[in-house]
């Protein structure tokens, strides 16, 4: 086992990682911006170095500096939880070149994940379904082949994409152009990777991820499916649940084998997530995520596995310990995200003083959160506050939990998602379960006609 | 910066300006500038070295006195100088005060313009953060 691990992150996942690392003995350093020096994953660390200003460019983003914290601290190892560097597989080779093992899967397999069009072909070679469409398509003229070949909708996608950016649903023919245009240039600005690919557009379908773990003996194993669906325009998710209601169990283990079956296939190594969209009895692979993902917990909380000690038992080489057979899925559990951000305009992120802060709890609730009353919310960075976790015996059981928890929970000073995320929970819809990654876009278009 | 984060980096600041001693002191860290100025009743007596060439001339008052902090802009490990500079010591102009060494690259650290050295913060072999008070000037 580790000595030392540097904990590559901010909020409320450096803190998870920071608990999991001391439940295994495990020492800490945080590192931190100079905008966030009085959070509490800083504090909680054993030891905490400033990298760098308030922008991520120049603090969680900064490699050098980042590598040299924990050089100097003695670590052996980086634990760089989800956004930010954890998928940068640049990253993860230098931490090895400097004797730092990054936890995490191999360099090259975070490469080929990261690559969606090379993804994509990886995963059909290996048998596993995915939407049709391209690979990737040089100018407008190519995508218009593709499109007319597979048939409109389509989705314009960038490569190297992620969280929405560098994605456009095209309908007809005559908005091909601007959208391929707009689509790269946004590719190009964010990810300095305009290389676009041309999938078909499944129209409505259920986003269902599939958790898995692999240690670097060979042994896989799935921790279920948690299912997505509610999500923002924007494609980020804001409630998100284990297991998926209302699936039929033999897609249920289709999606297990599917995933299990990939995750051998590409030589994968620790906690990773393969998500795919579902629509009626077809299933198709989006991309695989090669990281720990912001909704584990809904998974840890029916399977009684902590993923991130999994994470850091894997790196360190050692075995599972446990088998397909020995996991049990146990109830139902949603998260909820509390966000800094205003449902009311646009999910406009919100920054400022946390005047008051009260979290639930009490039986069935967990809290993953770093705020505190009068935290500061800087501007910079995701604006994540906290995820709310609810666990019961039934989806029904938990949801009624959940709707409690919010009930119980104060936010002051920025405007949350927590009442938002109240209404969305009582809606017939969405209690009746089973809704498309359409219903939250829907359900804002009905309120907006209604206002 | 948002006003709420140049607060928290004010008061980290803080301890080095009790440190020095000094009524006002300036960082630059990026595009901002902070300067931090004690309240005039909490000003303690001068900590102006007896010896040294300025000790000869009146001081200014602690209120009027200014120093200008050289922070790490780097993490890694300090060096000094060889002779190592020394509190007290004149500076006729920009020079090198000292090095940060991180993944052995060497970063020069400057003093910026000329002054006296008036606090030394950090020991050879010292691991530094990014913004962390190395030396003190008084301009």
């Amino acid at each position: 086992m580790f000595k030392k691990v540097l904990i590559a992150n901010r909020g409320e996942i450096a803190l998870r990682i920071n608990r999991a690392c001391h439940e295994l003995g495990v020492a800490t350093v945080a590192i931190f911006s100079d905008a966030d020096r009085l959070s509490l994953h800083v504090r909680h660390a054993d030891e905490a170095f400033c990298v760098g200003p308030g922008p991520v460019m120049r603090s969680y983003l900064n490699i050098p500096n980042i590598i040299s914290a924990a050089l100097i601290s003695g670590c052996d190892a980086i634990h760089p939880g989800y956004g930010f560097l954890a998928e940068n597989a640049r990253f993860a080779e230098i931490a090895a070149d400097h004797g730092l093992t990054f936890i995490g899967p191999k360099p090259a397999v975070i490469n080929a994940m990261g690559d969606k069009a090379t993804a994509k072909r990886l995963m059909q070679d290996a048998g596993i379904p995915t939407t049709p469409g391209s690979g990737i398509v040089a100018s407008v003229d190519e995508a218009r082949a593709v499109c007319e070949q597979i048939g409109y909708p389509v989705l314009l996608k960038a490569t190297a994409g992620g969280g929405g950016k560098g994605m456009r649903a095209v309908t007809k023919p005559p908005e091909l152009p601007t959208a391929f245009a707009t689509a790269q240039a946004e590719a190009e600005a964010s990810f300095k990777d305009g290389r676009m690919y041309v999938e078909k557009l499944i129209v409505n379908p259920r986003h269902i991820e599939v958790q898995v773990l692999a240690d670097e003996h060979g042994d896989v194993v799935h921790l279920g499916e948690r299912d997505c669906s509610v999500q923002k325009p924007s494609h980020q998710k804001l409630i998100e649940e284990a297991p998926a209601p209302e699936l039929d169990p033999a897609i249920r283990d289709r999606l297990h084998d599917v995933a299990t079956t990939a995750t051998r296939a590409v030589g994968y190594t620790n906690a990773g997530t393969l998500e795919f969209l579902v629509h009626g009895d077809d299933v198709y692979f989006m991309e695989m995520n090669t990281r720990i993902q912001v909704e584990h917990p809904v998974s840890e909380l029916i399977y009684g596995v902590d993923l991130v000690k999994e994470q850091i038992r894997i790196a360190a080489g050692e075995h599972l310990g446990f088998s397909q057979e020995d996991l049990h899925a146990h109830g139902h559990a949603i998260e909820v995200r509390v966000n800094a951000e205003d449902p009311e305009n646009n999910f406009a992120p919100a920054a400022g003083t946390l005047s008051t802060v009260v979290f639930p709890g009490g039986p069935g609730i967990r809290v993953d959160t770093h705020v505190y009353g009068g935290a500061i919310v800087p501007p910079f960075y995701d604006s994540l506050l906290a995820k709310i976790i609810a666990v019961g015996r039934t989806r029904e059981s938990a949801i009624l939990r959940m709707e409690r928890a919010l009930g119980e929970t104060r936010i002051e000073g920025v405007k949350t998602t927590v009442d938002f995320c109240r209404q969305l929970l009582g809606d017939p819809e969405f209690r009746a379960g089973g809704i498309g990654v359409g219903w939250l876009p829907a359900f804002l278009d009905r309120r907006a006609a209604a206002v | 910066m948002t006003e709420d984060v140049i607060a928290v980096r004010a008061r980290a600041l803080a301890g080095a300006l009790a440190e020095a001693g000094f009524a006002r002191l300036r960082v630059r860290d990026g595009d901002t500038e902070i300067e931090l100025r004690r309240a005039p009743s909490t000003v303690p007596a001068p900590l102006v070295p007896a010896a040294g060439p300025a000790a000869a001339e009146a001081p200014a008052t602690p209120a009027e006195r200014r120093a200008d902090l050289i922070a790490s802009d780097v993490v890694g490990v300090l060096r000094h100088q060889r002779p190592p500079v020394a509190e007290g010591q004149e500076l006729e102009a920009d020079r090198e005060l000292a090095s940060v060494e991180t993944l052995g690259i060497r970063n020069p650290v400057r003093s910026r313009g000329g002054g006296r050295i008036v606090a030394v913060f950090v020991t050879e072999g010292q691991p530094v953060e990014y913004g962390q008070p190395l030396f003190a000037i008084e301009r």
